[in-house]
């Protein structure tokens, strides 16, 4: 099963920074870029990029060099991307809102990495760095000595633009490359289908450190529209509302989480300045519709929405769906749509057979965004990256590890990841497929499903849930529930009310550490054992302490 | 007192009520969500906006209180 994206010729040098220069040429005096009542035109932010870009060639910092970008959003941190691109280099993004521990972490595993941008706000979280650390500010006199034209260095669209760090799901970071011609074609697949123009001004609202932000930041620089940044190192809904408010801004890309407390914010405090927004491009993880389906459905929504799917591996964003299709007795999952310009979705068995249309597979992407691999990589995930021969010819794959299917209409719906699925009882099971189960409960705002073991060494299943009141149902009503839709095996054997499910510091569920709050294996046995002394209140509170939290993003 | 408010806001959405006044939000298991809600709750009960940004850096109920305060100073 093959779904097939719309193939449209890209130009012989698929190059970013090339079609930014493009705006520089035709509208010099546009804004590019604005924060906090500061703005720089098209041609300022060029300029600074340029001398930026001449200042790393003179270093010898060119094509392979990594470059560290450690800002808050700002302009200076669009001279930093720019500046490196023009150099013919390849930027990392070092979000500053991480800890310098995990920072400390993350910099050991940069091979190239030539220099650091950061500033006096940021230097400290990069101060462990054994390559330079520089301050744009500082360098300003040295910049001003050197050439505000462009340098002349090469750049192919097989060069790596940027590369940034995924958590993967052993918890160990990997530093994935993607390549201009990806990141090019994902821009322009954008400005196309949907039109974006010199007017889709954009706010970022999503952390530096995400692969969807690398998009964000760029598209209106792509497009020939206004950067509008946040003067905040942390997600703001009050700030981003405010800034939908007063500036004309008209495209956001966020996470779907990020989506729901914007959503939210907008629902509790009225207005409509979300609502009259032209995009919202959300994804990143398995969406919740009701979360967002209330709001959209007012007459005043009358942004498009774009449900979208992909991996930091092959440039951010593989399909889109425009949720506005979504009718959720037809499906129980929100489908994420079709493939992007020039990228086919595979849907393949463990042999890497295509399975037949309407059977679940493997998601694998093929096509111009399959990024340049993982950097410094020794274990064996570079191995996700291989060939297919399709109609004779060998195509570079990647495979993402998420389980899918396609629609009828030939829409991709993603349900999970294949490592998520475990054995219970001899039965593969995808804990998310009962975890959206439990959500449609009435009385559960949110669940999360983990695999546990009794003190026999026998897998079951664990459901924490966050009740809607102060009380989650009983544990057999929930079972009973459960069993008109599940079968028998997937029912989790025990129900722990949490207050809130812990997240990843990327905002997905941190099914460690929940798994971690479950009884140790020797004291499992109680699990059928309720005259144990404790009641549900003492179970609830327990659990409410040994939840951790993480910092917020 | 607003410190007092500030304590009812934090248990109120901490669902808790052994909450001290210098506990570290993020040490009590605060995360994002519920830092959204308490910087709702600050603009509906208290009237002040105060951004993500000061809230991270002012973690404790003393802390965030003591920087209310200093916003009613300056208001007019």
């Amino acid at each position: 099963m093959i779904l097939q994206g719309k193939r449209v010729a890209l130009p012989p040098v698929p190059v970013v920074h090339r079609r930014f220069e493009e705006h520089v040429a035709a509208t010099p005096d546009a804004v590019a870029v604005h924060r906090a009542g500061r703005q720089l035109t098209y041609a300022e932010l060029d300029a600074a990029a340029n001398r930026f870009a001449h200042h790393l060639a003179a270093l010898g910092h060119g094509r392979g060099a990594k470059v560290g970008v450690c800002l808050d959003y700002s302009a200076d941190l669009l001279v930093a991307i720019l500046g490196t691109l023009k150099a013919g280099a390849a930027y990392v993004p070092l979000d500053p809102a991480y800890p310098s521990a995990r920072l400390r972490l993350l910099l050991g595993q940069i091979p190239g990495l030539a220099l650091i941008v950061a500033s006096p706000d940021t230097a400290a979280l990069v101060e462990s760095a054994t390559v330079p650390v520089v301050d744009l500010a500082e360098l300003a006199d040295e910049l001003a000595e050197l050439p505000a034209t462009r340098p002349d260095v090469p750049v192919t669209g097989d060069d790596v633009c940027y590369a940034v760090f995924t958590s993967g799901s052993t918890g160990t970071p990997k530093l994935t490359a993607v390549r201009h011609e990806g990141w090019f074609n994902l821009m322009e697949w954008l400005r196309l289908e949907y039109g974006l123009h010199s007017g889709s001004h954009h706010l970022v609202v999503s952390a530096f450190g995400f692969d969807l932000s690398q998009r964000a930041l760029m598209t209106p620089l792509f497009c020939g529209a206004t950067q509008y940044l946040m003067a905040s190192r942390n997600f703001d809904a009050m700030l981003a509302h405010r800034m939908l408010k007063q500036h004309e801004i008209r495209v956001v890309h966020c996470a779907s989480s990020t989506l729901y407390l914007l959503v939210d914010w907008e629902t509790a405090r009225g207005g409509d300045a979300l609502a009259r927004l032209d995009y919202l491009l959300f994804g990143g993880e398995p969406l919740k519709p009701e979360r967002v389906l209330d709001w959209a459905r007012r007459p005043g929504t009358t942004c498009t929405l774009l449900h979208q799917y992909g991996v930091a591996e092959c440039t951010d964003v593989a399909t889109s769906y425009d949720l506005a299709d979504y009718r959720p007795g037809d499906h129980e999952v929100a489908p994420v749509g079709r493939p992007a310009h020039n990228t086919d979705i595979h849907l393949l068995d463990e042999r890497s057979r295509g399975v037949a249309p309407g059977e679940q597979g493997e998601i694998c992407i093929s096509g111009a965004g399959v990024g340049a691999g993982y950097l410094g990589a020794t274990g064996p995930e570079n191995e996700k990256f291989t060939t297919v021969v399709v109609d004779g010819a060998p195509r570079r794959l990647y495979r993402t590890g998420d389980r899918g299917y396609v629609t009828e209409a030939g829409e991709l719906v993603v349900l999970g990841r294949i490592d998520a699925q475990v054995k219970v009882r001899g039965m593969r099971i995808d804990p998310t497929d009962i975890e959206r189960a439990l959500g449609r409960l009435a009385g559960i705002r949110e669940a999360a499903v983990v695999v546990t073991h009794t003190g026999a060494g026998e897998a079951e299943l664990t459901a924490f849930l966050v009740p809607e009141g102060d009380d989650a149902p009983a544990d057999d009503e929930l079972r009973a529930r459960l069993l008109e839709t599940l079968p028998r095996n997937m029912v989790p054997a025990r129900f722990v009310t949490v207050p809130r499910i812990p997240l990843s510091p990327h905002g997905k569920v941190d099914r460690a550490a929940l798994a971690a709050t479950a009884q140790p294996a020797g004291q499992a046995d109680d699990r059928n054992d309720r005259d144990d002394g404790e009641d549900s209140d003492d179970r609830r509170q327990r659990a409410r302490h040994l939840v951790p939290g993480v910092p917020a993003r | 007192m607003i410190a007092d408010s500030v304590h009812a806001i934090w248990c109120r959405e901490f669902q808790r009520d052994d909450i001290a006044f210098d506990d570290d939000f993020f040490a009590l298991g605060g995360q994002s969500l519920i830092m959204v809600k308490i910087q709702g709750a600050f603009i509906e009960e208290l009237g002040v906006e105060v951004t993500m940004d000061e809230l991270f850096r002012s973690p404790t109920v003393a802390s965030i209180s003591a920087y209310i305060e200093s916003l009613d100073a300056v208001a007019p």
